[in-house]
């Protein structure tokens, strides 16, 4: 099915193309692709590389405990948010940290659906930054509303005595809807394609400990052919239900801005372009963690230049929609003919956040066209150093909607301009350590690799008459 | 194998005898819509240019799917890899059927009146872009495009169903990238100058977007016929599977999902800010009985084929699929009814005689022209690196496959 994506014969021919179209390195077996991927959570000793990112992720954590006990304590105040700009921050970073968010199930859900086995050695990797990258942007609406210990309150519609009810129509509301169900189908999605690898390490635990917590959550798997049938169901079924999420989470998201009628944000195209957006973002997350995770860990047999390739690609093709975005909005404000519309793209390419907006153009737009050489998709060093660009690329795209439409309200009486004071900086690099850190507790006690999926994938699996 | 490689024509002989009475009947067709332009030269462009834009959709829609196909690969294109081909062909006939739309210019489109402009401060404002002109160089450009790429794509097809080299897949693959590119762009500024810029006040940064999804929508469903009738006939019954039509349905699926998907978002964002530019636009459609045709177009564009596609049967059961897929056709004129009529139309539902012979007129010339084209060159692309892969282990058994997962 996927096979369409290297030509067969190339120019160089030969075994180099071979090696590169390869999903897993040749001579493995069973066990050999069980040893490698479970060797990593069952090793006694934690390797000190380990320790050492660990600590420091978590040096960052503690950053955001700090910042947000502080916040806790003063008020919003401390952050850079004020009349006109409302939204700084809080919103960017919520809306960047969702973004990344939809690689896992886009490269888990769609791309089981269509087939495309390639995804399986980043699926549970992509999943688990999706929950981790899901909880750091929950984070960001909850303190924004000032008072976080009665957010539920103001979020959540339930019966009370006093009749209140959220604003249903609201796109706010709809955004606590669309993240809490993403939440908890991405959380079922990743814990049931876990159980049967829980199960393996219960057995092959040589701690009491670890075949005891292995042992629960595998849930009591043993693998019959019952269990694999009941659990093959489950799991595509998750994918249906997880598949739709893809597309209608970002959509609310943009929903929070196109609903309003200030100009830049009022704009047609905004629910598609939001997606590809949120999912350029995140192919671009998933490279960022993969090489050097698969460098450090010795993964090439199994995450190979083939994924790369691959997801560098899906980066190039969302990211021409994403500049296809910039231009039909850039186009169209000033066919528009609305003084407000037209002052919008030009504001933001000649007002006060001018550099800003250019380092975006550069880092989303410019930089990746790289993407189209082979070269260049085939080098890790490059891809690591685009992939770190884009999501710098992202984050400023998300800055510059937010404030520059903002900055610059209808009347110029109400204009003013925005900075993220250090609070600001600190709850978004802290979440960034929590990020991390969660990546470093999964990478040690589960196994980033599915490896009933990979076993399946290799030729001994392939039994006559099944496919 | 041997029948594989001789062009359609020879080797199914019933498209040949298809082929003269639908261009006879599309061009007689034409010939009685043309006394609806005497008569009613206004109502006559308008009917035109939707019954226009729905075939320039198949068309352009075969050659970006095919585009799609060289790159993403998958068994769901090989098999009408000839079919799209053929449809692309019929380019050349297209680019000479928008004179019409050329000539009707002063009626379709407000803007091009001097006298309105020169009372309108916005349209003013929109004569850079919006200028007879450049309309015409841009729309000029737009074919040159399209012609270029279906030209070359299809010449190296040719070349690959004759030498079998493998280079030429290649080639393909990166026309198709950059074909894609342009096809994006072009669509999207075709789409603002022949539709949007009916109402030239209005505005939507999504338009194009649904348009090129209606576009894909309709080059499938188109597919899917085609496809069903050949099954139906040797050589390709014995080779394609049920498994063939199984993926159409579910791409058929996805774009019925994508049009609703594109066309609610433009809605919601505009109801909810309603602004008076914006409005306007949905303010006689949905305050007159044009509001009929929006509900039609979401039970019959969305939610009837929404629930069929999502049944199993339906999308393997080929005689099913195929009575689907001309469902969807039909609602694809409804989506384009709705899209140009309206604004000529403001008081309320007004229905032409136009408006069902110009479509069904110009769609079976088409017809005609691509049965012609699919005649010319073999019915499967044999040499295409996919071809082993998506169909070789059923040629090789010579036989129909029951199931195919």
């Amino acid at each position: 099915m996927n096979e369409g994506l290297e030509p067969v014969a190339d120019s160089n021919g030969g075994a180099m193309e071979v090696a590169t179209r390869d999903v897993i390195a040749p001579g493995h077996t069973f066990s050999t692709v069980t040893d490698k991927i479970s060797s990593i959570v069952l090793a006694r000793r934690t390797p000190p590389g380990w320790w050492f990112g660990f600590a420091a992720a978590f040096l960052l954590t503690n950053l955001l405990m700090l910042a947000v006990a502080y916040l806790v304590l003063k008020g919003t105040g401390i952050w850079g948010v004020n009349v006109p700009v409302g939204w700084g921050f809080a919103i960017v970073n919520f809306v960047w940290w969702i973004g990344i968010g939809h690689a896992g199930t886009l490269i888990s859900a769609i791309l089981l659906l269509l087939k495309q086995s390639w995804r399986t050695s980043i699926n549970r990797f992509a999943e688990a930054m999706t929950l981790f990258a899901v909880a750091c942007a929950g984070l960001f609406p909850i303190l924004h509303t000032g008072r976080p210990w009665l957010a539920i309150y103001w979020l959540f519609p339930y019966p009370n005595t006093m009749g209140i009810w959220p604003q249903f129509r609201s796109p706010l509301i709809w955004d606590v809807f669309a993240v809490s169900t993403y939440a908890t189908v991405s959380l079922l999605f990743w814990f049931v394609g876990l159980i049967p690898d829980l199960a393996t390490l219960r057995d092959r635990s040589q701690s009491r400990v670890g075949r005891v917590v292995y042992g629960m959550l595998a849930m009591g798997w043993r693998g019959s052919s019952m269990h694999w049938h009941r659990y093959e169901t489950a799991y595509l079924l998750l994918a249906g239900i997880a598949t739709p999420l893809v597309v209608s989470v970002h959509t609310v998201v943009s929903f929070d801005f196109a609903i309003a009628i200030l100009p830049g944000w009022h704009t047609t195209i905004f629910p598609p372009y939001f997606v590809a957006g949120a999912i350029y973002s995140g192919f671009a997350m998933v490279l960022t963690l993969a090489i050097p995770i698969r460098a450090i860990y010795g993964l090439e047999d199994f995450i190979t230049s083939r994924h790369l390739q691959n997801m560098a690609k899906v980066m190039l093709v969302t990211g021409l929609v994403v500049a296809y975005g910039y231009l039909t909005e850039a186009f169209i404000a000033w066919y528009s003919a609305d003084p407000f519309e037209s002052y919008v793209p030009f504001n933001r390419g000649t007002g006060f956040y001018a550099s800003q907006y250019w380092s975006l153009i550069a880092c989303n737009i410019v930089v990746p066209q790289l993407l189209w050489f082979k070269k260049v998709r085939t080098s890790t060093r490059a891809l690591f150093t685009i992939a770190i660009i884009v999501n710098i690329g992202m984050w400023l795209e998300r800055y510059i909607i937010v404030v520059t439409s903002l900055h610059r309200d209808f009347l110029p009486s109400s204009w003013g301009n925005y900075a993220g004071t250090f609070w600001d900086w600190s709850t978004f690099v802290g979440t960034l350590g929590l990020f991390l850190a969660l990546l470093f507790l999964f990478v040690r006690f589960l196994p980033m690799i599915s490896i009933a999926e990979m076993r399946a994938m290799l030729p001994e699996a392939k039994v006559e008459g099944r496919e | 194998m041997s029948a594989l490689e001789r062009n359609a024509g020879e080797v199914i002989p019933e498209l040949g005898r298809h082929q003269r009475p639908l261009l006879a009947a599309g061009a007689l067709g034409l010939a009685v819509c043309a006394i609806g332009w005497v008569l009613e030269p206004a109502q006559f462009y308008q009917s035109y240019l939707m019954a226009y834009m729905l075939c320039l959709g198949v068309t352009l829609g075969c050659l970006a799917l095919g585009m799609v196909h060289q790159l993403s690969g998958g068994a769901w294109g090989v098999v009408i890899r000839r079919p799209i081909g053929a449809a692309s062909r019929v380019l050349p006939v297209m680019t000479v059927l928008f004179l019409p739309i050329v000539a009707g210019m002063q009626d379709l489109y407000v803007w091009t009146r001097p006298g309105v402009v020169a009372g309108d401060a916005l349209l003013q404002h929109k004569q850079l872009y919006l200028n007879v002109p450049f309309f015409l160089a841009r729309a000029g450009l737009y074919f040159i495009a399209w012609n270029v790429i279906s030209h070359l794509l299809n010449k190296w097809g040719l070349e690959q169903d004759q030498t079998g080299d493998p280079q030429i897949a290649r080639r393909m693959q990166r026309l198709s990238a950059g074909g894609l590119l342009v096809y994006g762009l072009t669509i999207t500024f075709a789409s603002f100058d022949w539709l949007m810029s009916i109402a030239p006040h209005w505005y939507s940064t999504i338009y194009g977007v649904i348009i090129i999804g209606g576009q894909g929508l309709s080059a499938i469903a188109f597919l899917i016929i085609v496809l069903e009738w050949l099954s139906r006939r040797p050589p390709l019954d014995t080779i394609i599977a049920k498994s063939h039509f199984h993926d159409l349905g579910n791409l058929l699926l996805a774009f019925v999902m994508l049009w609703a998907y594109f066309s609610f978002s433009q809605f919601l964002i505009i109801w909810a800010g309603n602004l008076p530019r914006e409005i306007e636009w949905y303010v006689h459609r949905l305050q007159t009985s044009w509001m009929l045709l929006g509900g039609g177009l979401i039970l019959f564009h969305f939610a009837v084929p929404l629930v069929l596609l999502l049944l199993r049967a339906m999308k393997r059961e080929a005689r099913l699929l195929v009575r689907l897929a001309v469902f969807m056709l039909l609602a694809r004129l409804l989506d384009l009814y709705w899209l140009v009529a309206p604004d000529f139309h403001e008081r309320g539902l007004a229905l032409s005689w136009l408006d069902l012979a110009l479509p069904l007129s110009l769609g079976t010339f088409w017809a005609g022209c691509f049965v012609y084209q699919l005649r010319r060159r073999p019915i499967l692309p044999v040499h295409d690196p996919e071809f082993d892969e998506a169909l070789g282990d059923i040629l090789e058994r010579g036989r129909r496959p029951s199931t195919a997962h």
